[in-house]
């Protein structure tokens, strides 16, 4: 068996790859955050990037849409490359894509039904506004939340966030959906309710799907390939198996959520917490 | 300590760069907007939170203006049995300076403000990533409508602020001063001419286009956390305010010049 750097090597120069990254350093002042990171996106597939808070997964994500732009290194999109490209040619570039944003990135001054118009309204020119609620009605009744059209989203739950921003996500019927922790901040039924959009989306649409999450029970889920991110590098690379038997200690250790001998031996540092440090010295019995 | 100095100049050069470079772009992207019909609505709408709102602030700043340098000035004046020119010193002074510059800083406090803030949310709320993601130039959806609400809107705010400045100034001389009505308008009509207004209506494009462009890189470029966003407003109010400042003095000296080119000095008090 290929060892998972030969791997990643190999994937570069496939050409089935819809997104090819390519040697790719990113840092911020003196923080390397992604060092030298080779990965292909293979079309029509569902990629799972996992890695412990502050890997670089958000980085990475973003870099495959160019919302962040590589100090070195080379990005292409369906064999083209599109790291060096200008902004306006970007944006044409974008529109192949669909970005489920962590926090969700709703415009909180528009609808619902209004944030989902905002991309059909950037690229297209309309005619006939009844044909455009139509699509609204039918992109928020994917997400299940059709009669939401006119509520604000201050007024959505976490879980009705991410579902709205997911239909926008979808609004221009992108060839590539990009999700950002789609699961964080939710609770384990609307966690699950997520994975099954995304999976209904891969299987009834056949959209090419990247995943950045630390939810292992997510990323079992959803996941054809994991790929484990860790210091700024690709450690892990493969199916769900593959990853759950893989021999390299941070990926078990992450993988089954244990805490590290390094972070229990920072943990004794910090001495031992009396029950008194605690209380006010006014209010001692 | 050399390495500390290197380090801010470096800072500040590139933060200059970086400042330059989003002012000439949101100033060519704006023109474009110009030309193209699908921004109208939303040039119409931030002309509505800019313009149509700030009228009535506007106004209250342009008549204290006015009150107050009519009472600043009156003992003056009458010592030196000149207090029928009243009108000459306080609308000379609101429509080609203290007009301009007040109802600029009273604007930049107003709208440079909730500018910075509204943007500087987006942009920690991932907002304005969430408009590159969908394949849109934030400058041509964001920036570029409040530019060009705000460079054709202060002009017409400081008609207002002159209107009302030159009526407080009337008010305050003829009702609490006793200044023969008539006297006060003829003289006034005298001193002030179609250049000092149209200096002054000049000086409101350059305004507009500061304040918004100064709020809206504030906003752009805001870091992260509350912390960040109130950070970034106050830092907005304060560049907005020198800028109109230097602006004015710049100005003045270029109107100042061309004025004595073609016009010979006048004296006020003939």
């Amino acid at each position: 068996m290929k060892r998972d750097d030969e791997k990643s090597a190999d994937q570069v120069n496939n050409s089935n790859g819809l997104i090819v990254l390519k040697n790719i350093t990113k840092k911020f002042g003196p923080n390397i955050v992604l060092n030298n990171v080779s990965l292909t996106i293979e079309k029509g597939k569902t990629t799972v990037v996992i890695g412990p808070s502050g890997c670089g997964k958000t980085v990475l994500i973003k870099h495959l849409i160019l919302l962040l732009r590589p100090n070195s290194g080379e990005i292409y999109f369906k064999n083209k490359r599109i790291d060096n490209l200008n902004e306006a040619k970007l944006n044409k570039i974008r529109t192949h894509y669909g970005f489920l944003f962590q926090g969700g990135a709703l415009f909180d001054s528009l609808t619902v039904a209004e944030n989902i118009m905002f991309p059909i309204r950037q690229h297209y020119k309309i005619t006939n506004s009844k044909e455009v609620e139509e699509l609204v009605k039918a992109k928020l009744a994917m997400v299940g939340l059709d009669g939401f059209q006119n509520h604000y989203p201050a007024n959505l739950s976490g879980g009705q966030k991410k579902r709205v921003a997911l239909a926008r996500a979808i609004a221009l019927n992108p060839e590539v959906i990009l999700y950002d922790e789609p699961t964080t901040g939710l609770d384990p039924i609307r966690a699950d309710v997520i994975n099954e959009l995304i999976l209904k989306l891969q299987r009834e649409l056949g959209i090419t799907t990247v995943v950045v999450t630390h939810d292992m029970t997510s990323a079992y889920k959803i996941a054809e390939r994991i790929v484990m991110l860790h210091n700024g590098k690709i450690i892990a690379d493969g199916d769900a198996d593959h990853i759950h038997n893989h021999p390299h200690p941070i990926v078990q250790q992450f993988i089954k959520g244990e805490v590290g001998e390094d972070d229990l031996a920072v943990l004794r540092m910090s001495g031992t917490i009396s029950k008194a440090q605690f209380l006010p010295r006014d209010f001692e019995q | 300590m050399i390495k500390m100095i290197g380090a801010k100049t470096i800072t500040s050069i590139s933060n200059s760069g970086r400042f330059a470079r989003f002012i000439w772009k949101s100033l060519v992207v704006s023109l474009q907007s110009c030309l193209k019909s699908q921004t109208y609505p939303l040039i119409w709408t931030q002309m509505n939170i800019i313009g149509v709102r700030s009228v009535p602030v506007i106004m209250i700043t342009g008549a204290f203006v006015g009150m107050t340098l009519a009472i600043q000035t009156y003992d003056q004046l009458k010592s030196m049995g000149l207090e029928e020119h009243l009108g000459v010193l306080i609308n000379v002074s609101v429509v080609s300076e203290l007009g301009p510059v007040l109802a600029a800083v009273m604007l930049a406090g107003r709208i440079g403000g909730a500018l910075t803030a509204e943007l500087g949310t987006m942009n920690v709320t991932e907002q304005i990533d969430a408009v590159r993601s969908i394949g849109t130039d934030p400058i041509r959806y964001l920036v570029a409508p409040r530019v060009l609400a705000c460079l054709l809107l202060t002009p017409a705010l400081i008609i207002y602020a002159d209107l009302l400045g030159i009526l407080g100034g009337y008010f305050v001389s003829v009702t609490q001063k006793g200044i023969n009505s008539q006297a006060y308008w003829t003289f006034s009509a005298s001193a002030v001419e179609l250049w000092d207004v149209i200096i002054g209506v000049i000086k409101g494009f350059f305004f507009g286009a500061a304040i918004a462009s100064i709020s809206c890189y504030k906003g752009f470029t805001c870091k992260e956390g509350a912390h960040g966003v109130g950070r970034a407003c106050t830092e907005a109010f304060v560049a907005s305010f020198i800028s109109i400042l230097a602006i004015n003095l710049a100005l003045a000296m270029i109107f100042k010049a061309i004025y004595n080119t073609f016009w010979p000095i006048k004296s006020l008090v003939e």
